[in-house]
């Protein structure tokens, strides 16, 4: 398990660093070692053989077999060990109290983390996007909410840890650092006892599921009675109404708040069906509704938070402006454009803008890494929902050689033809779409297993995607196929990297 | 006020961790109802493999196993032996839907395998099972005067038939 | 390799039709309505998904349905029923009416009391 293999590299990392917490840090991250290697020995020993070989193996399911699905998963984990590291790092605070110098690390340490953790969640979408086939990048999937919560937790906590140049807020600071441990910990134990429906189905096993959730109870436990223990080492002030840090405590509240919209929108199918026996689901729309306005509260906080070194006459002024080319937008806009969308554009605007003010008065940019990060913040923002509202899909029957206009696009089925491969046949489809590119999706029959996958096919530019995905065969030769046009979706994946850049420069430049 | 919000979350911790613990040894609820208690659709015009037809109501009276099959389907070769055991052992009138097949293949695979159906029905395009509520195959369906009184979703083999149908006889 | 080369081998026999929709007969308004109502119905056979995305083809028939039961002017609250009484709860991916409102609400509770709270405090403290 990879989760031992990092805990040992980062203990050798930090073993030649002789500092005041170190030994506690160190003892903690014993603890954890020990207790996952009694999970490995006992429950989920790697030497078990099968009871019996399969012929031939079974081969591996197609969908698996590719390259990013292969690597999301490992770093999404060690995203959450290196949770672990930074929350060792935490509970070593509780014990010889929190100096400059273990700030320092616990900055790295959540800077690390997040980063791993963000880039293992990108490439699965990216991978879903590609892969799967159904044109979408994020499900809402209980697997996937599971590696958002510590996500938005770390998220919280890297925000918390700017308190600590004043010793603000201590408490709430170690509380996120515990909870994000805490809710990996959890998503171990949510994926891997099999008590949720899933597309990432994984082998499922009671004893297991036992196992890790006394690891859970135990780990939480101990924290909770560490938490409340030393809580006098942890007293600190508390930020003035309307400064700085009071706004990093409302952005703390609000994805606070959209913590819990997960943890419900996943728990809740689970409590019916153990409570009242009924089986239901929570689909994206739940998510969606409530995320989104406060992802646009967050936003709106943190441009305000750009322009509040100006005085308040000049805020009011600004904001007015703000709020009249917001309503021009509207006006002048064809009616099915979006007010959030014009929100979010908008404050993306601002915030360009005061970045270039700022760049040409000083010459550099103080911390450009948050001017980055939230600047791509906006701009997902602004291309998910510029996605959600805009894409479309139709389903057509087509014949090969005729052509037919949806959604303003002109497909023209040129060909199609029969492709043997060296471990499936494949039915490759030719379309050309609006004269200018061929898209050439896929469908596969596999040797060994004889599954049959769809490979879809994706053009993408800057403003948007072109998918096919080949379906059936009719009798009179025609075919199915489903068409869809996405919106922003390279804008997305644009907008994630320059988050992770801006992370990672702003870890990197603490070292 | 300290001590209040000690003792909450203490107590929304162990309520969290009883709560998993239930929910680990809850039996799993099949996600989808199963079609017990409803009778069969109708208006359909049913025919056997042999091209002959069926009246409903062959359906409708005494004990009837409607088991769903398709030549395709590795799963319900697995099924078909116990199948045939079971027509064998137990007087009971065990009938096939035959699901999205091409009639041929059908056929062939009957003569290929045996056959433990009194006759099958040809649903060709699926459009009878999915009425029913099939979601695919194999599904096993026991009625009795027209009455679903058990729906299985899945294989049906001794340990299942011993466990969930052998009650009704 | 020999199974689909046969599979196929009929392909280019069949008389062609021209291109279409693939359900036929419904209007622009009315394929909105089936692209949302499929997105909203979730494939029985799958572990997760909904049926305008997978593959499955009882998916397809599902969706095929839907659009026969849209011709036949059904509303989409008739439609839900339908799938619901045949398949339950567990099928619908959108439901408001049939669920708790609570945890729409519970979220939003907590975070206005929670972020007044901390306010009011703030101010108290600054005094």
């Amino acid at each position: 398990m990879i989760l031992l293999l990092s805990f040992a590299s980062s203990i050798g990392l930090y073993i030649t660093k002789n500092r005041a917490f170190t030994s506690y840090v160190m003892a903690s991250q014993g603890i954890i070692i020990f207790t996952y290697l009694l999970f490995m020995i006992f429950v989920s020993s790697p030497f078990l053989k099968l009871d019996f070989a399969p012929v031939n193996g079974a081969d591996l399911n197609p969908l698996l077999q590719d390259p990013l699905l292969a690597i999301h998963p490992p770093i999404i984990f060690s995203g959450y060990v290196f949770y672990a590291v930074t929350f060792c790092y935490v509970i070593a605070g509780l014990f010889s109290g929190f100096s400059q110098q273990l700030f320092q690390h616990l900055k790295i340490w959540a800077g690390i983390s997040w980063f791993t953790l963000s880039f293992g969640i990108l490439l699965g979408s990216i991978w879903a996007y590609y892969e799967l086939g159904w044109g979408g990048y994020w499900f809402w999937d209980p697997v996937e909410n599971v590696s958002l919560m510590p996500w938005i937790a770390g998220t919280a906590l890297t925000h918390s840890l700017v308190y600590s140049r004043d010793k603000l807020l201590l408490s709430w600071m170690v509380f996120l650092a515990i909870l994000t441990f805490l809710l990996s910990v959890f998503g171990s134990f949510i994926v891997r006892s099999g008590i949720l429906n899933s597309v990432h189905s994984f082998a499922a096993d009671p004893s297991r599921g036992i196992f890790l959730l006394s690891i859970f109870a135990a780990f939480s436990l101990i924290s909770f009675v560490l938490f409340i223990k030393n809580f006098a080492k942890m007293e600190s002030a508390w930020p003035k109404l309307g400064s700085r840090n009071y706004l990093v405590v409302l952005n703390n509240i609000v994805l606070s708040g959209i913590l819990l919209v997960v943890f419900i929108g996943t728990l809740y199918p689970i409590l019916t069906e153990v409570i009242f026996s009924q089986k239901l689901s929570i689909g994206p729309d739940y998510f969606s509704q409530l995320i989104s306005p406060l992802v646009l509260v967050l936003i709106a906080l943190f441009t305000y938070e750009q322009f509040m070194s100006l005085s308040i006459n000049t805020i009011f002024k600004l904001g007015g402006l703000l709020v009249v080319s917001a309503i021009f937008l509207f006006i002048i806009l064809p009616a099915n454009v979006y007010l959030n969308l014009i929100f979010c554009f908008v404050l993306l605007v601002a915030l360009v803008i005061k970045a270039i003010y700022d760049f040409q008065q000083r010459k550099a940019l103080i911390q450009p890494h948050k001017v980055l990060g939230h600047f791509s913040v906006t701009l997902m923002t602004l291309a998910i929902i510029f996605n959600h509202n805009f894409s479309e899909r139709v389903d057509i029957r087509i014949s090969p050689g005729d052509a037919i206009k949806v959604m303003n696009a002109d497909i023209q089925f040129e060909s199609i033809d029969i492709v043997a491969e060296q471990n499936f046949d494949s039915v490759k489809a030719n379309f050309v779409v609006n004269e200018n590119f061929t898209l050439t999706p896929e469908k596969r029959i596999y040797k060994v297993g004889g599954q049959i996958t769809s490979e879809t096919a994706v053009n993408s530019n800057i403003i948007k995607d072109y998918l096919i995905v080949l379906g059936d065969r009719f009798e009179d030769g025609s075919w199915s196929a489903a068409f869809s046009i996405k919106y922003g979706i390279l804008i997305i994946w644009l907008s994630a990297g320059l988050l992770l850049v801006s992370m990672l420069y702003g870890t990197i430049r603490r070292t | 006020m300290k001590k209040t919000i000690v003792v909450l979350t203490a107590a929304l911790l162990v309520a969290l961790v009883w709560f998993f613990a239930l929910s680990l040894n809850t039996p799993k609820i099949s996600n989808v109802k199963t079609q017990e208690g409803k009778s069969l659709p109708s208006g359909f015009e049913l025919i056997k493999l042999n091209g002959e037809k069926i009246e409903e109501t062959e359906l409708n009276e005494g004990m009837v196993l409607l088991n769903v099959w398709a030549s395709w389907c590795i799963t319900c070769l697995v099924e078909h032996r116990f199948l045939k055991e079971l027509s064998n052992t137990y007087n009971i009138d065990v009938i096939g839907i035959n699901y999205k097949d091409k009639l041929g293949d059908a056929i062939k695979y009957l003569d290929k395998n045996g056959d433990p159906y009194i006759y099958s029905i040809h649903d060709y395009d699926g459009k009878y099972a999915l009425k029913l509520g099939v979601t695919g195959a194999p599904e096993t369906f026991l009625l009795i005067d027209g009455e679903i009184v058990k729906h299985r979703v899945g294989e049906v083999n001794q340990q299942v038939w011993d466990e969930e149908f052998s009650h009704f006889f | 390799m020999k199974n689909l080369a046969i599979f196929f081998s009929i392909f280019f026999l069949g008389f062609f039709i021209s291109a279409e929709q693939l359900y036929p007969g419904l209007d622009e308004q009315q394929l909105k309505r089936l692209n949302y109502l499929s997105d909203n119905i979730r494939c029985p056979k799958c572990s997760y998904g909904n049926i305008s995305s997978s593959n499955a083809p009882i998916s397809k028939d599902l969706k095929e349905e839907i659009a026969q039961m849209i011709l036949a002017n059904k509303t989409n609250d008739e439609i839900y029923d339908t799938m619901t009484e045949r398949y339950g709860d567990y099928i619908l991916l959108n439901d408001p009416e049939k669920r708790n409102p609570l945890i729409f609400l519970a979220p939003l509770i907590v975070l206005i009391i929670s972020i007044s709270v901390v306010t009011i405090y703030t101010i108290k403290k600054s005094k």
